[in-house]
């Protein structure tokens, strides 16, 4: 599904590497916990899996497609199909209903309207996922800047799930949340991830959610590796 | 890019309150751009077109635009008149169809007073050839009777209140207008012992003649009888019924419109006219002195253009600018769209979709605005080709002005959504 093979990267060309990772491997399907110090490149590593940055060294491939192997258009059209993102915050566009949020992924991208025609489209998928991210129905025809911001991060999450790309990459989705809310998020999160079959990579300091998710990638420890290698 | 449309309008929607402000600016650089080229065009046109259906102006030897601004535009003086002889000598010539004598000096309240015969509302034209019209009342007599009758143009009538049968008298010397204003009631008028009588209100032309007071040259000659070297006699006060006793007829006059029987021997009697022995004359033709005088002016209409110019330019920068601003209240926006799958061309189409109609909305706007100010204002002419072009480039720089920001947002929107800096 994911697949490193040994990189590095520097976010300017003589600088010091931000960094540099031995081969990495991950099975579809599975749940991982990426964490870290503050500005160890936790970011960056969820940029290149993304296909936004390019390491310096080295390949990172997913579902078997080398990044740097497709033009930007072509990486724009491959992220729209097969990767769904989940800010910190701000994931939404305040002007439009929460339903409309959702189903944004499918104008976008054909591949993932396609899959919405099982639950019966885009309008209906969309419901299936905020319903399964426990947002009840009077919720769906409000505006995205009326949600309080738990409520915000669920829409966030549903949106990610529509279509059921193969990855979700989630950067510190809970931080903008109080601990009371984030063991919640965190379970509907886990949960609707692997009856969608999604990949999901999860950026987070809150360690006590470790143990819930199936990889626990720690980033100084993968570095070590890759400076090993 | 259907779906983009109603992103655009949502988008828009909800930062109506600072869009309404690009459209308000972008409406009045519009406006004021409009207005100028019209104003320009104006001008040009209604300096073109102040004298038609003459063949000839002949006056002393001086400057022809000196004579030609004096004896169409009543502007300036002639340092020299010409002699009512050779006027008649003028008339028989075998080429001259018709002479009409014009003599100026005299004003009443600013305006202009010009003296003439009652052939000058038969022949003189402005435009393409549109005669004078008589809008009320009648041209005055040539004979004794019309002594004391005036013909003023449209504007006079207007500004002065003015109608048929009212009394005016006519002060001695061209004074300016904003003074004579000024002095309309501590100054008496030089010749207010000749009161003149309204007989005609000509139709507006949009040229000197709506600013002009005509009268008989009899009754300049009547008006002067008891003046000597521009000041009145002393003790020497000739009462306006006494005056009709004495010989009116002018000797000498300012200038003469000629008119011919056949275009072509215009530069044989222009010839005439300059060689004339008795007196230095000058033929001047009307055409080619406004050409002379238009390309001193010309500098006026140079400095006009600069402006709309300048208009323009600063009106797009300052669209960039507002637009460049705005994106980054957008950053946030944009990146989510770019989160969901939306390539940098939607992004592209975005911002040049809110540049085209904002645009849009402001060109015609300003359009609007400046129509309305103009109907408001004066009288205008219509000139819809340049309009259009004009529209158009607006719109072509509007919508150039939003890809620069464009660009720069699609560099920005995806690192900024991933490594969020707030």
């Amino acid at each position: 599904m994911i697949d490193i093979e040994p990189l590095r990267f520097a976010w300017t060309r003589a600088g010091a590497d931000t960094l540099a990772l031995g081969p990495l491997h991950l099975a579809a399907g599975q749940t991982v916990f990426l964490h870290g110090p503050s500005g160890c490149g936790k970011s960056t590593l969820l940029g290149l899996l993304a296909g936004v940055l390019s390491p310096q060294q080295g390949r990172v491939s997913l579902l078997g497609q080398d990044w740097a192997a497709l033009k930007a258009g072509q990486r724009d059209s491959f992220r729209a199909d097969h990767v769904g993102v989940i800010f910190q915050q701000f994931n939404l566009l305040p002007y439009m209903s929460v339903l409309d949020n959702v189903t944004l992924p499918c104008r976008f991208s054909a591949l993932r309207r396609g899959r919405c025609q099982d639950a019966g489209g885009p309008e209906a998928s969309a419901q299936h996922w905020l319903q399964r991210m426990g947002l009840t129905s009077e919720l769906w025809g409000r505006p995205a800047a009326a949600l309080s911001v738990g409520q915000q991060q669920r829409v966030a999450a549903a949106r990610a799930l529509m279509g059921q790309p193969e990855l979700i990459l989630a950067d510190e989705p809970t931080s903008a949340l109080d601990a009371a809310l984030r063991h919640g998020f965190m379970d509907v999160l886990l949960q609707a991830a692997r009856d969608a079959g999604s990949t999901l990579v999860c950026v987070s300091h809150d360690e006590q959610q470790a143990a819930r998710f199936d990889v626990q990638w720690s980033l100084p420890a993968l570095q070590q590796a890759g400076v090993g290698a | 890019m259907n779906s983009l449309l109603g992103i655009a309008r949502r988008s828009a929607w909800n930062r109506r309150s600072t869009l309404v402000w690009v459209v308000v600016s972008l409406a009045l650089a519009t406006a004021l751009l409009w207005t100028l080229e019209r104003l320009r065009h104006d001008i040009r046109t209604s300096f073109a077109q102040s004298v038609s259906g003459v063949d000839l102006i002949v006056g002393a030897r001086s400057s022809p635009v000196q004579l030609m601004l004096f004896s169409v535009f009543h502007i300036g003086s002639v340092p020299q008149s010409m002699s009512m002889d050779s006027v008649r000598a003028l008339a028989q010539h075998r080429s001259v169809s018709w002479v009409v004598p014009l003599s100026l000096g005299d004003s009443h309240r600013g305006y202009p007073v010009l003296g003439t015969t009652a052939a000058y509302f038969k022949h003189f034209a402005h435009g393409d050839k549109q005669p004078l019209v008589l809008q009320q009342g009648a041209a005055f007599a040539d004979t004794l009777d019309g002594l004391y009758e005036a013909v003023i143009g449209a504007e006079v009538a207007r500004k002065m209140g003015y109608g048929l049968g009212q009394s005016i008298t006519l002060g001695h010397g061209m004074h300016d207008h904003d003074h004579a204003h000024e002095a309309t009631d501590t100054q008496v008028d030089e010749h207010a012992d000749k009161p003149f009588k309204v007989v005609g209100i000509l139709a507006p032309t949009g040229t000197p003649v709506d600013r002009t007071v005509h009268v008989s040259l009899q009754a300049l000659e009547a008006l002067h009888l008891d003046w000597v070297a521009g000041t009145p006699m002393p003790g020497g006060n000739i009462p306006a019924e006494q005056a009709r006793k004495f010989k009116l007829e002018p000797k000498e006059v300012t200038a003469a419109l000629v008119g011919l029987k056949s275009r072509a021997a215009v530069f044989n009697v222009q010839r005439f006219v300059n060689q004339y022995e008795a007196e230095a004359l000058m033929g001047v033709m009307p055409g080619v002195a406004l050409g002379e005088l238009w390309s001193v002016l010309g500098l006026g209409e140079n400095a006009l253009l600069a402006v709309s110019a300048l208009v323009a330019l600063v009106s797009v920068v300052s669209l960039m600018a507002v637009v460049l601003a705005g994106l980054n209240e957008r950053r946030r926006e944009l990146a989510v769209l770019r989160a969901v799958g939306a390539a940098p061309r939607h992004v592209l189409g975005l911002l040049t979709l809110e540049g085209l109609w904002v645009t849009g909305a402001g060109v015609l706007l300003g359009v609007l605005l400046a129509q309305t100010g103009m109907l408001l204002g004066a009288t205008w002419l219509q000139s819809a080709l340049g309009i259009r072009l004009q529209m158009g480039a607006v719109l072509l720089a509007g919508m150039l002005a939003s890809l620069g920001p464009a660009w720069r947002a699609y560099r920005l929107s995806l690192a900024d959504g991933l490594s969020p800096r707030v």
